[in-house]
């Protein structure tokens, strides 16, 4: 009894894909697809993006038909983020990993609120270098942030240096 | 002086795995998770952190390994 409520309970997943080895103009057709498997589920889309060009971190080979290995640098990354019922959630997932042209799937679990910053990424992340920076915190890949190192209560010299360093790297 | 959390202090309840511009500014320069005694980070994000990275990692936006 306790197994069939637990099965129905719908939960916000996330698929994350990548597309490779076909052109750029099909790569939209591509992504339909998928997300078609996802509505064709019974599943409600609560957010998504379309897939864009991506530089991988790494090459990702993946098993052509004939048995030899495809190397791709690049691929488009999308993702989309539904609701499904848990029952229904590892067949999706199998129908999605046979797609051809999906090179590589991550699906999980999360909430339905936001959590993808974005563009507001960046600015929060430049914001760090200056905060780990007058912190003497982590290690920011600027190197000209690692020469800003202030004390915790900084004189007004000080904060007028690095205003003017922040105007130099803003230029 | 003690460090701040970065995701408390700018109120990020969930890190995301897309927000590679903000996973980055966590790994050394050959790509491995910074601690947190460097970081200032609470248990609780480092945690949610290390997840995302690995996410980002599997779906190449991130690298295993770098240089």
């Amino acid at each position: 009894m306790q197994e069939n409520i637990r099965d129905d309970r719908q939960k916000v997943y996330e698929v994350g894909y990548l597309i490779a080895g076909v052109p750029e103009e099909q790569v939209a057709a591509e992504a339909d697809k998928v997300r078609t498997l996802i509505t064709e589920a019974g599943a409600t889309v609560i957010a998504e993006e379309a897939p864009h060009h991506e530089q991988l971190a790494y090459a990702i080979s993946k098993k052509t038909v004939s048995g030899s290995y495809d190397k791709y640098e690049v691929a488009s990354f999308g993702w989309i983020k539904f609701e499904v019922g848990s029952d229904k959630i590892e067949a999706l997932k199998k129908a999605i990993e046979v797609v051809p042209s999906v090179l590589r799937l991550l699906l999980i679990t999360t909430t339905s609120e936001n959590t993808y910053l974005g563009k507001r990424a960046p600015v929060m992340a430049a914001a760090f270098v200056k905060q780990s920076s007058s912190n003497q915190g982590t290690v920011a890949e600027d190197s000209a942030a690692k020469k800003e190192v202030a004390p915790a209560a900084p004189a007004t010299i000080e904060e007028m240096d690095k205003s003017i360093d922040n105007m130099v790297k803003e230029a | 002086m003690k460090k701040q959390c970065y995701f408390s202090q700018h109120n990020i309840k969930h890190i995301d795995y897309k927000d590679t511009e903000i996973l980055r500014k966590f790994l050394n320069p050959h790509g491995r998770l910074i601690s947190r005694k460097r970081s200032g980070i609470s248990a609780k994000y480092q945690r949610q952190l290390a997840m995302a990275v690995k996410r980002a990692r599997f779906m190449g936006l991130l690298p295993y390994v770098a240089k």
